[in-house]
């Protein structure tokens, strides 16, 4: 059974993309600049945005992208076991359940974790992070 | 009694895990018609077709052990995005199963209905 559809988004200007795709185009957008450039996950935040950090309360793209750049590590690796996806009820909103592992240098396991995302969309045809939830979850 | 976002979330995670725990049935007054729930990548709609899928699940006892809940506002009016890690008991099972699981509320007659929930086993 299909659920309504969000507003259809450009990030690739001749297609529309149905939501499981936008979902999955975003979270591999989102942990790819993670991972290569993580001073770039500023700009997917706004001044508005919410982020949960292992039960760290952080607001606004700045204070987040503050958090997130002072982890103390200097490359990871995440890698996305599974991406669920569904309309929020706010127009165009589409709430990202995420989950998988993360490769830390040096250390021998990797570390499972969590995240939701809800992506609201941007004036410009994109989507921003609205709210943000993560977890590592352990054994 | 006013609740702080944090103590509701919480309050309604209890709520929830019990009555999934002790009166299964009990869930289909969380959900409404518009409410959807992905289970393990399947995709619900509508309380009555919730309410059969976690009814039907197979086996007859659970227990659920909550580890986190986090919530925040969802920028819908009076909405709370709550995220919830744990693990499930199974009888029988020697290992319990980790978990993690999103809801979306809506506020509804003074309380909550489930508008979005997506659960997913977390495996090794």
């Amino acid at each position: 059974m299909d659920f309504p559809e969000p507003q259809a988004v450009d990030p690739f200007p001749t297609q529309v993309l149905d939501p499981d795709s936008l979902a999955k185009a975003f979270v591999e957008h989102y942990y790819s600049t993670f991972d290569t450039n993580r001073t770039n996950l500023l700009s997917l935040y706004e001044d508005s945005s919410m982020l949960t950090f292992e039960g760290e309360k952080l607001q606004g793209a700045q204070n987040i992208s503050a958090k997130l750049n002072g982890l103390p590590f200097t490359h990871c690796s995440h890698h996305i076991s599974t991406v669920d996806c569904q309309p929020s009820g706010v127009p165009g909103g589409m709430l990202v359940f995420v989950s998988g592992n993360l490769q830390l240098p040096g250390e021998e396991h990797q570390l499972r974790f969590s995240q939701m995302f809800h992506l609201i969309p941007t004036p410009q045809g994109s989507f921003y992070i609205y709210n943000d939830i993560f977890r590592l979850n352990y054994a | 009694m006013e609740m702080d976002p944090d103590s509701l979330a919480k309050a309604f995670v209890e709520h929830y895990y019990r009555t999934f725990d002790t009166n299964r049935s009990g869930l289909l007054g969380l959900y409404q018609d518009s409410s959807m729930l992905t289970f393990e990548g399947q995709k619900i709609q509508g309380a009555q077709n919730i309410a059969v899928k976690l009814t039907s699940l197979p086996f007859q006892h659970c227990s659920h052990h909550i580890s986190t809940v986090d919530c925040q506002p969802s920028g819908a009016p009076g909405g709370m995005l709550v995220f919830v890690s744990g693990t499930l008991q199974l009888p029988g099972e020697e290992h319990q199963l980790k978990f993690s699981q999103m809801f979306h509320l809506i506020p509804a007659q003074g309380s909550f209905f489930v508008f979005n929930d997506i659960f997913r086993l977390n495996y090794a």
